[in-house]
């Protein structure tokens, strides 16, 4: 049986697919965009996170480290991501009075994952809603995305799955009949101002949009981040509606940035990738932008909130 | 002049301090109702003698006649000479009080409080567990008592210098005859377990005494009243009388039930002319020709009802509304309700042409306020535990008795009445069948919205079968008279006694005697011998052992107050709506209502128990990660210093997250608990119904509760009603909650409720809601019973960073995923807060 990397389910999602959806949240992602809100769901293999309000400095994680990657800050611990890296155990979680510490990721079967997504089966049912596999990447862990969406069809459970789009363009297609929703993200479309937000070409992710909308373009909704200084201008957003019209997509939705993700950067011990915002794209500037798809005859809404 | 004599209704208007609405914001229809919304938010709380004055003067008078005859006669010499008030723009008239928000001191019901009070000897026992707020007209009484010459009684309302004398005269004159008293001289000296119960209130394992607030969860017969009109009740009446010959042992009985009855509907009729003829008396004086035409319209609509049946809508209304107000007066109630407004008045809307669907929410709007105006005092614990809410609950939906979907464009406009108004009273809930329309439901879903808290969404499937059990009565008759009583407690309308119960058992205490070999930890107090816990079986047989005994005798102890009850405060005036006294020829306290299963017995706190429990088991006796005698230690030093340990109890799994180990002790705890609280008879000789709605009690119980093992702090709050997780326990979404929730038989109880949090961007439009009521459906299918939502807005997530401490379960969902509110930084709920108000 496949086993996968998973590092949060979330029950009674309502902003990733139609209706009542139970969101499973992959670990690891081929991008690293500079405004991920879950940075926990980049790397592949599980890591620690510290909660600095919960944490009051006491060292008992210390005490209990086997790795020796915990040594005392002057506001903290400090760890040493490495040598945390080869831990299996995390005998410091046990041990924080506080509840401190927690580990993103772990490892769990496709049965129970299923289960976890089967007993929510009636609000489904009675919503038209269903399992909305995201991330990190899904396709980035095919063997187990594949028995997942089985598993989930045999269950009559519709299947939604949100993709980046950087992934083998045969496993995405192979497992495209499987899927009753692709929630694909449409960073930019210039090659080089995508490299400049994500670390990567977007040759692929395009390849893959347009395959996909031959074989079925009712089956996508294309997502595109709003972030003030990147992708917000006027020409990505105007490149990524006409595309979107092109390949006879009806529906985008736009994810304003937030930087509500602050907090768990400083958590895994990582700088935050992005300057300080403000408060945030205004009313007008979103507006613009819906227009901008609206006016290409593409179905365009605030989503993912 | 008054202290809240109406102001020029002209003056710019204030918006009430409120949770702002996020997606649905609406405000009153009419300037009218503008008005009076303003006036009832600018005015102080007031009490008013003059009701329990002429009471007691009749009272004075009538020592000697038959108790029902007195009781009828007493209220129909008050009703016959109060004074008819009616305030600037009110179209609906009649009040308890002369005042705009005015409470009558029941003193008939219980004196004692009172007189301590007044006589400053000792505060009330529970005092110092009581939060009841400080806002609003509470503040605004305090204000004025430093001013006019006024003081203040029982915290809150304001009481003229010249009517506490006359109100300490009133207080010693019912101090040997109220029912308190009465009750308290059977009980304290011929029940064996008094003493039991004493030392219960002494460790706040009751709640205190209900004495002066018993009466509730009534629903009166109003169809009867408006059909046939008082004048054709009163005939029926004289008809019985006239044919009946006295003959068998309880047969004197009925004549006094029925001549009492007469006499008080007279003296209703007798009200309404004086409202016809003050109309009458300000119409020849008032200089605005609108306002002279609606003056002379009361005094029209109170000379043709209540006494014969109304012609059109607005005295449907009027009917409608002395039946309920005039009930209201009789008892100390908390908990009477409109019953099936939109049911009720639904006929009279449909007949009368001449008003429009508008015109009917203006209406709506206008009742609402004057519910909304109705206050009570009593004593402060039971103010505080009530926080002055008086539970009047309006449900709308439902079936008809054939089984066919009963919404209608009525409970349209009530729900609409109330999306303007937001108003406290009355509560709005809806019985919800899969048959109801969907525009019914998507305009319920948008009153959710408004973050008004309601309407709170009850299944009837779970009631009818409850009540098929309960009742013996026919699925037809639910379905028709299935109603609403108090804030969760349903009752067949019409036809049912209320539910006078005692009030609530603090399971949380019961959990502090386990951990203390039976004595109280905060006081000392023991009411138990200890025994030795050396399984998991020897500590949950002790909390068994000790639950029975302190529920079997608070039902008992409420026995006998009952019967001093019957002796000194029968309802007459009520009975004679309820079906099928009149028939019968008996009072409900004799038994006179169709259906007289519905007492309940109460209780709080049960999830708190289950959840300490599991860690018991988990902790000391699978994992052996600490001994009984160690994890008492931590809880008898309130988690300090024991940190390391505290962290684990967290982490056993707590009820709501649909984990078989501690969702299979709380069900074992539920069924016990339900299986033994119908082991005992009530007052009237059905057996007591389990019920598990909780108020406020989780927080004046928590309050008085030690640390428990659950890594509760002590005096933190205890969970809230039947199914609702642990604040901050429920980890994994409320569909986990709904899951755990529907592993009880909710058919099982009266009254028990689920809460719901959510952040507004998940209910956002049509969208949003139909996910609402998707969830309702699914929770209803189950099936559950209860659940309302509380819809987060901006100045909520405002008090939640001032008081993190009241939010500990407030998840915000936003942004593609989920975080507990206390656990973010400032900074990060800065932009939550901007966020949610901006609507993103």
């Amino acid at each position: 049986m496949a086993e996968g990397m998973i590092f949060d389910i979330q029950h009674y999602a309502v902003h990733d697919g139609p209706g009542i959806r139970t969101l499973v949240f992959f670990k690891g992602c081929p991008l690293r965009c500079l405004w991920c809100c879950n940075p926990e769901s980049q790397n592949f293999g599980p890591e620690l996170r510290r909660s600095a309000a919960r944490c009051r400095a006491c060292y008992a994680c210390k005490d209990h480290c086997t790795s020796g990657a915990i040594r005392e800050g002057q506001t903290g611990p400090l760890m040493d991501r490495e040598a945390c890296r080869v831990c299996k155990t995390w005998p410091c979680v046990e041990a924080c009075p506080q509840g401190a510490l927690a580990v993103m990721g772990r490892a769990m079967t496709a049965e129970d994952v299923a289960a976890r997504v089967a007993a929510d089966a009636a609000f489904y049912e009675n919503s038209g809603g269903g399992v909305t596999f995201s991330g990190g990447e899904p396709f980035a862990q095919p063997e187990f995305l594949e028995d997942l969406l089985l598993r989930c069809k045999r269950l009559g459970i519709r299947s939604a799955v949100e993709t980046c789009g950087h992934v083998p363009a045969q496993t995405l297609l192979e497992l495209e009949p499987l899927i009753g929703l692709f929630l694909f993200d449409v960073k930019a479309v210039a090659p080089n101002l995508h490299e400049r937000c994500t670390g990567a070409s977007n040759e692929l992710i395009l390849q893959n949009l347009r395959a996909l909308a031959e074989r079925d373009a009712s089956k996508i909704i294309v997502r595109v981040p709003l972030v003030p200084g990147y992708t917000d201008t006027e020409e990505n957003l105007s490149a990524i509606a006409s595309l979107t019209a092109a390949l006879g997509i009806a529906q985008a939705e736009l994810m304003p940035y937030h930087e509500l993700g602050r907090d768990k950067y400083e958590g895994l011990g990582r700088p935050y990738p992005m300057a300080p915002q403000g408060p945030h794209p205004l009313s007008a500037r979103i507006e613009a932008a819906l227009r901008i798809f609206r006016e290409r005859g593409v179905a365009c809404e605030i989503g993912g909130e | 002049m008054l202290p809240n004599e109406p102001q020029d209704p002209t003056t710019e208007l204030v918006t009430p301090q409120a949770f702002t609405p996020r997606e649905v914001k609406s405000s009153p229809s009419t300037e009218r109702s503008a008005f009076l919304k303003r006036r009832y938010l600018d005015a102080p709380l007031v009490v008013d003698l003059e009701y329990i004055s002429l009471l007691t003067e009749s009272h004075r008078r009538t020592d000697g006649m038959e108790v029902l005859e007195r009781r009828a006669e007493d209220h129909a010499f008050a009703l016959e000479r109060l004074t008819p008030v009616i305030h600037a723009g009110d179209r609906i008239v009649a009040n308890k009080t002369r005042f705009i928000r005015g409470a009558v001191p029941y003193l008939n019901y219980a004196a004692g409080p009172f007189l301590r009070e007044i006589r400053k000897q000792e505060q009330d026992a529970q005092q110092k567990n009581i939060d009841q707020g400080q806002g609003g007209g509470i503040a605004r009484a305090r204000e004025e008592a430093g001013e006019k010459g006024y003081q203040v009684l029982s915290g809150k309302f304001l009481i003229s210098d010249q009517d506490m004398e006359c109100f300490k005269g009133l207080c010693e004159y019912w101090e040997d005859k109220c029912m308190m008293e009465v009750g308290d001289r059977l009980w304290k000296k011929e029940f064996p377990q008094a003493r039991f119960i004493e030392d219960g209130w002494t460790i706040n394992l009751y709640t205190a005494p209900h004495d002066p607030c018993p009466e509730g969860r009534l629903i009166l017969d109003f169809e009867t009243a408006l059909s046939k009109g008082y004048r054709a009740i009163i005939e029926e009446i004289s008809q019985k009388i006239a044919a009946f010959r006295p003959g068998g042992l309880k047969d004197g009985a009925k004549l006094h039930f029925w001549r009492g009855a007469r006499r008080v509907l007279e003296g209703a009729l007798r009200l309404a002319e004086n409202y016809a003829a003050e109309a009458k008396r300000l119409a020849a004086s008032e200089h605005d020709p609108a306002r002279q035409k609606e003056l002379l319209d009361i005094a029209e609509t109170c000379r043709r009802v209540p006494a014969l049946p109304p012609r059109t809508f607005r005295e449907a209304v009027q009917s409608y509304w002395f039946t309920y107000i005039l009930g209201h007066l009789e008892g100390a109630h908390l908990g009477f309700s409109p019953g099936r407004l939109d049911q009720i008045l639904h006929p009279y809307f449909v007949r009368d042409e001449g008003v429009s669907w508008d015109e009917a929410v203006g209406w709506f709007e206008e009742l609402f306020v004057k519910m909304t105006q109705v206050e009570y005092i009593a004593s402060l614990s039971w103010q505080g535990l009530g926080h002055g809410n008086l539970y009047q609950n309006c449900i709308l939906g439902g079936l008809d008795e054939h089984g066919s979907g009963a919404d209608n464009e009525t409970s349209l406009a009530i729900l609409q009445a109330q999306i303007n108004m937001q108003m406290t009273q009355p509560t709005l809930s809806v019985w919800y069948d899969d048959a109801l329309s969907r525009p019914f439901l998507m305009k319920a879903a948008e009153c959710v919205k408004t973050g008004v808290g309601y309407p709170a969404f009850f299944n009837l499937k779970t009631f009818v079968a409850h009540e098929l059990a309960a009742s013996g009565l026919g699925v037809e008759t639910i379905r028709k008279h299935a109603a609403m009583g108090g804030c969760t407690e349903p009752v067949l309308g019409g036809m049912s006694y209320g539910v006078v119960q005692a009030g609530f058992v603090n399971h949380g205490k019961l959990m502090d005697l386990v951990m203390n070999d039976g004595a109280d930890p905060v006081t000392g107090v023991r009411l138990f011998s200890p025994r030795p816990l050396e399984t998991y079986e020897d500590v949950e047989r002790s909390y068994l052992e000790k639950m029975r005994p302190a529920v079997r005798h608070w039902q008992q102890y409420w026995n006998y107050v009952m019967a001093a009850h019957r002796q000194t405060v029968p309802l007459v005036f009520c009975s004679a709506f309820v079906k099928d006294c009149i028939g019968r020829g008996r009072c409900m306290d004799d038994g006179g209502a169709v259906h007289n299963g519905t007492p309940t017995t109460l209780s709080s706190g049960l999830v708190n128990v289950a959840n300490s429990l599991a860690v018991i088991k988990r902790l000391v006796f699978e994992e052996k990660a600490c001994t009984l005698q160690e994890l008492k230690a931590a809880l008898d030093a309130n988690w300090e210093g024991h940190e390391a340990l505290r962290h684990k109890a967290l982490s056993v799994p707590k009820w709501g997250n649909d984990d078989e180990f501690v969702d299979a002790i709380f069900l074992r705890l539920f069924e016990e608990y339900c299986g033994w609280v119908k082991g005992q008879e009530n007052y009237l000789g059905k057996p007591y119904d389990p019920s598990m709605l909780a108020i406020s009690t989780p927080v004046p119980f928590g309050k008085a509760c030690a640390a428990s093992a659950e890594g509760r702090r002590a005096g933190e709050p205890l969970a809230d009603g039947v199914t609702s997780p642990y604040p901050g326990t429920d980890t994994q979404g409320p569909t986990a909650v709904v899951r755990s929730s529907l592993k009880v038989d909710h058919t099982k109880i009266r009254g028990g409720l689920l809460n719901l949090k959510f952040h507004p961007s998940s209910l956002r439009g049509d969208r949003g809601s139909s996910n609402l009521l998707a969830l309702i459906k699914t929770y209803f299918d189950g099936p559950g019973f209860h659940v309302q939502f509380n819809v987060v807005d901006s100045a909520m997530l405002k008090d939640a960073q001032a008081h993190p401490e009241h939010y500990r379960d407030l998840v915000v969902r936003v942004a593609g995923f989920s975080a507990y509110w206390v656990e973010m930084s400032k900074a990060l709920q800065d932009q939550v807060i901007w966020r949610t108000e901006h609507g993103l």
